[in-house]
């Protein structure tokens, strides 16, 4: 069952000159369609400016396509009625862990989304304790959000919208200002609640590695999906990832120099793990 | 350089003071301030000593954060003192000196007028003392609902002072780093006149309003997209709940009151 159907999606900018008259549009998505079914992973690639994080905010309805429609759950996002329903079906989690963080206590913060859904005092209760455990902060519930690490706001950030019980969740690039260790420790968290809760993930990014993860890829440039498909569908077209100014997995474009040089592998290799495989059964 | 900025004054401890409802708190001391200005003579300001001085002893905060409240008032009591002693008129003279005359009455009402400052700073400092800012945004929010009537924002009183309490901390990292970049590059932020300091102090506030006008869109965002709508049918987590301490201590405050009255109509 889809979960997130987009068709046609278009999204204009008005570019306003000095006096406030719209001189042009600039279209940030032309003509996407997006088809999400429920309990997928599925990440966006695409450079900066590629309308990714456009994309994104439509499924919040945070924004509204100018063309156009997107169902969440079958809902329109183009009604009005539906906006705050969509809004907790699909949570996001923004880039900077630090403007997107509410309250001065963690867990005051985690019952920011029920509070205003209007839940009752003690289903909030439980809602923020089994997002903390999910997350595992518990043991910083009464912390202040300042002395966390970027990993650690950022799964706060992720517990923030789990209070709300969503059955999906759109990160926009949530690892972009984290160290490596925050990173790891992002991704593990959300591929706990794929796995093990089965949330629908749409994971915006720009690390490749990140990308691998994902049950489904699409790569957008210029306002439109260019390529969607598997990892290993994806990545295989490296001369293309570099044509439209992305890469592939570091293992990936050394394993596609190797075949150029003679090796044959029989699969495209995403990982480390795959890398060592493949070369072991080189003769 | 600007680190270790603690907002409010919070002093964390286990007492009876700490534990009270915030509401019970903020009412009780605009009760004792009120109460400084009923009966203004020696016996009554005793009896407020004695008053005080339990509830700091039960308040277990050390008299020195209490302290340290007045010194940023002293230039204050030192003019309403000098003030008070040189412009009073009265019949007993105590000094004369050219044309200066110092009357008993002068020196009484300055003394006073000290003593109520005194106890005016120490009285409100116990609230900040012991009352963490969230609970005491969360107090001010509950007592000012019934306000909402007569249009008085009180959701977004609260909500506005508890994202200037998280973003208080993040703002002056930020000035610091700002300060640090510029120091970097040749900017002096330390010598010369005051105005010379307040001027290189301009190119740190450009950066740090589009920084935090950048945030604010952020935020703005993010807690649109958590459903924030305002306050309506918005519920809470942490309902505040008065418990038999607060009716005590709401008992004490009558009694204290109807002491000082008492001393007003004896007196």
């Amino acid at each position: 069952m889809a979960i997130i159907s987009g068709l046609n999606l278009t999204y204009e900018y008005k570019i306003h000159n000095e006096e406030g008259v719209v001189e042009s549009t600039h279209k940030a998505i032309k003509d996407v369609a997006l088809d999400v079914m429920k309990g997928e992973f599925i990440a966006i690639l695409g450079h900066n400016g590629s309308g990714k994080s456009t994309l994104a905010k439509h499924i919040n309805a945070l924004l509204k396509p100018t063309e156009g429609t997107i169902l969440i759950k079958g809902m329109d996002s183009k009604d009005d009625e539906h906006v705050w329903d969509i809004r907790q079906t699909a949570g996001m989690v923004f880039q900077n862990p630090d403007n997107q963080i509410i309250a001065t206590i963690v867990e005051e913060d985690v019952a920011f989304g029920p509070e205003n859904m209007g839940v009752e005092a003690s289903l909030i209760r439980e809602h923020v304790d089994k997002a903390l455990v999910a997350v595992e902060m518990t043991e910083y519930a009464r912390h202040s959000p300042n002395k966390l690490s970027g990993g650690q706001k950022q799964r706060i950030a992720i517990a923030g919208v789990l209070a709300m019980k969503p059955e999906c969740i759109i990160l926009d690039e949530p690892t972009a200002m984290l160290d490596p260790s925050g990173r790891n420790e992002v991704l593990k968290t959300v591929l706990e609640l794929n796995k093990e809760e089965g949330i629908t993930i749409i994971l915006i990014t720009h690390f490749m590695e990140e990308a691998v993860l994902a049950d489904r890829v699409l790569v957008m440039s210029e306002g439109e999906v260019v390529l969607g498909g598997t990892p290993k569908e994806v990545f295989s077209k490296v001369e293309y990832m570099k044509s439209i100014g992305l890469s592939v997995p570091q293992v990936t474009e050394v394993a596609s120099k190797l075949q150029k040089d003679g090796a044959t592998f029989n699969q495209t290799i995403l990982t480390i793990d795959e890398m060592v495989d493949a070369i072991c059964q080189l003769k | 350089m600007i680190r270790d900025i603690t907002i409010g004054q919070y002093y964390p401890a286990d007492s009876v003071l700490h534990r009270l409802d915030p509401r019970t708190k903020l009412i009780i001391t605009f009760i004792y301030i009120s109460s400084l200005f009923i009966s203004v003579n020696y016996i009554s300001y005793g009896f407020v000593f004695v008053f005080l001085a339990t509830i700091i002893g039960l308040s277990k905060v050390p008299i020195k954060f209490m302290l340290k409240g007045l010194k940023m008032i002293f230039v204050i009591i030192i003019f309403t003192v000098v003030f008070n002693v040189f412009l009073t008129p009265g019949e007993t003279e105590v000094f004369r000196f050219w044309k200066i005359i110092i009357y008993k009455e002068g020196l009484i009402t300055a003394s006073l007028m000290a003593t109520r400052l005194v106890f005016l700073i120490i009285g409100s400092s116990i609230l900040t003392l012991t009352t963490s800012p969230i609970t005491l945004t969360d107090g001010i929010e509950y007592l000012l609902k019934p306000l909402e009537k007569i249009k008085v924002p009180a959701h977004e009183i609260a909500m506005m002072m508890t994202i200037a309490l998280r973003f208080i901390p993040i703002l002056l990292e930020e000035t610091d780093k700002i300060m640090k970049a510029q120091m970097a590059r040749g900017a002096d932020f330390e010598t010369g006149g005051l105005i010379k300091r307040a001027k290189s102090m301009l190119p740190l506030l450009v950066p740090l309003f589009i920084s935090a006008f950048r945030r604010a869109d952020d935020l703005a965002l993010a807690m649109e997209a958590r459903c924030y709508r305002g306050g309506e049918g918005r519920t809470r987590m942490n309902v505040l709940k008065y418990k038999w301490q607060d009716g005590i201590a709401f008992l004490v405050i009558v009694c204290y009151l109807g002491v000082l009255i008492a001393f007003k109509l004896v007196l």
